[in-house]
């Protein structure tokens, strides 16, 4: 299962949205994710990869493909540790 | 019981009476959550009777009052409603009392307890009283935006508290819109209204504001937006009521007293807060364990009775309830 596909599937279950509709392109508010969501979201994605997504970061995803950008740029830089 | 002592308009000092209170004159062991200095000192203030039992639980964070709540998941795991959150969790409390912000309790459960399989937000449900004995509203403010699913998820923890705490067997259901036909209302109110329909349940479709007291449903379910401001208008009747009248009847004086002594004591209108009161607030419903907010304001006596009445709710067993008739229709993960 790829970083994307995983991200996509926590955003699904904690919105209550069907996963296909979830595209790179979606905001959170188009998947109707309010701040508690996107708090939960994190908080999982966090967990499950073992990393740490600070405020300013996250403040600065327009939409899911930010999202799981950043995940995948930071579980690469784990994975070369 | 887990109570966070460091929230509410009097924490901690009230809320550290009324826990004091509530284990003298109950069977209930306390932990009172926060900052352990702070509560120790408030608790050598207090004269425990023998067999009283109050633990200090020590808390490293506290939210303050213009910090987002949703900051409590990421940025204070360690605050007092937090802890408390993760006792009910481990098993070590069997109910959380806070009076603090009810956004942070209902966060804090979300995340450290858990929601009851298929559950999406927790729910506020209270009885009308006074003038609509058997009915409930749900949600009285837990939720202000809500999807459709929720609103089913509302009708059924309404239901359960209208067998269990009013004794109605099969409780009439009705979403609050602005007309009866189908087609009224906002659109997660009117796809809610479709998924009500077809839910099973003992839905008698929509009704409006003037029907509210009538007893035309039993459990009336609305967002959290609209449930918190026809709360808080619906207490305040009595005493404008009683204010009104007055006014109208200055020049009568003896009549004047006639109408004070009608509301003070037997006129139920101006108890509709009191009841309230007495009460202690209300129960997160929806949560994996029993969650009771109380009035911000609450005081040493309300803080003892809210902790009375998680007693009472522990007891009746709400949460395997909920979670048994949530079962029926949550095939599908349709909450």
């Amino acid at each position: 299962m790829t970083v994307e596909e995983q991200v996509r599937d926590i955003v699904a279950k904690i919105t209550r949205v069907d996963k296909s509709i979830i595209t790179r392109q979606s905001t959170f508010k188009e998947i109707k994710a309010d701040s508690l969501d996107v708090v939960q979201a994190l908080v999982a994605v966090e967990e499950t990869f073992g990393i740490e997504i600070p405020d300013e970061e996250a403040q600065k995803f327009q939409n899911f493909g930010d999202f799981v950008s950043y995940v995948e740029s930071r579980v690469a830089q784990e994975e070369k540790v | 019981m887990a109570v966070d002592a460091m929230g509410g308009d009097y924490a901690p000092e009230e809320i550290v009476k009324g826990a004091v209170l509530a284990a003298q004159k109950d069977d209930v062991e306390i932990f009172l959550v926060g900052t352990a200095n702070i509560l120790e000192k408030e608790l050598a203030k207090c004269k425990l009777t023998n067999g009283s039992s109050i633990h200090v639980v020590g808390a490293s964070e506290v939210i303050k009052e213009n910090e987002s709540p949703v900051d409590v998941i990421r940025r204070k795991p360690n605050c007092s409603v937090a802890i408390a959150a993760k006792m009910i969790k481990s098993g070590e409390a069997d109910a959380l009392l806070s009076a603090g912000s009810t956004a942070a309790a209902a966060i804090s459960a979300i995340q450290f307890i858990g929601m009851v399989d298929g559950v999406y937000r927790p729910a506020l449900v209270g009885s009308l009283g006074s003038f609509a004995p058997n009915t409930v509203m749900v949600d009285l403010g837990a939720n202000v935006d809500c999807k459709p699913h929720q609103f089913l998820a509302f009708a059924i923890a309404g239901s359960v508290y209208a067998r269990k705490f009013l004794n109605i067997s099969d409780p009439k259901i009705a979403l609050l819109s602005t007309g009866s036909e189908e087609s009224k209302g906002s659109d997660a109110v009117r796809e809610a209204y479709l998924l009500l329909k077809n839910s099973g349940l003992n839905f008698v479709g929509n009704i409006e504001g003037s029907d509210i007291l009538n007893g035309k449903a039993n459990v009336i379910v609305c967002d959290g937006f609209v449930g918190n401001v026809l709360l808080k208008f619906y207490e305040s009747i009595g005493g404008y009521a009683q204010v009104w009248i007055e006014q109208k009847l200055k020049k009568y004086p003896p009549l004047r007293a006639l109408v004070r002594l009608l509301f003070n004591r037997l006129f139920p209108a101006t108890k509709i807060s009191r009841e309230t009161e007495k009460n202690g607030g209300g129960i997160l419903w929806g949560v994996d364990g029993i969650v009771k907010i109380a009035h911000g304001a609450s005081r040493a006596p309300q803080i003892a009775n809210a902790i009375e009445s998680a007693k009472e709710a522990v007891k009746a067993g709400v949460v395997e309830n909920l979670k048994s008739e949530l079962a029926k229709f949550n095939q599908g993960g349709n909450l």
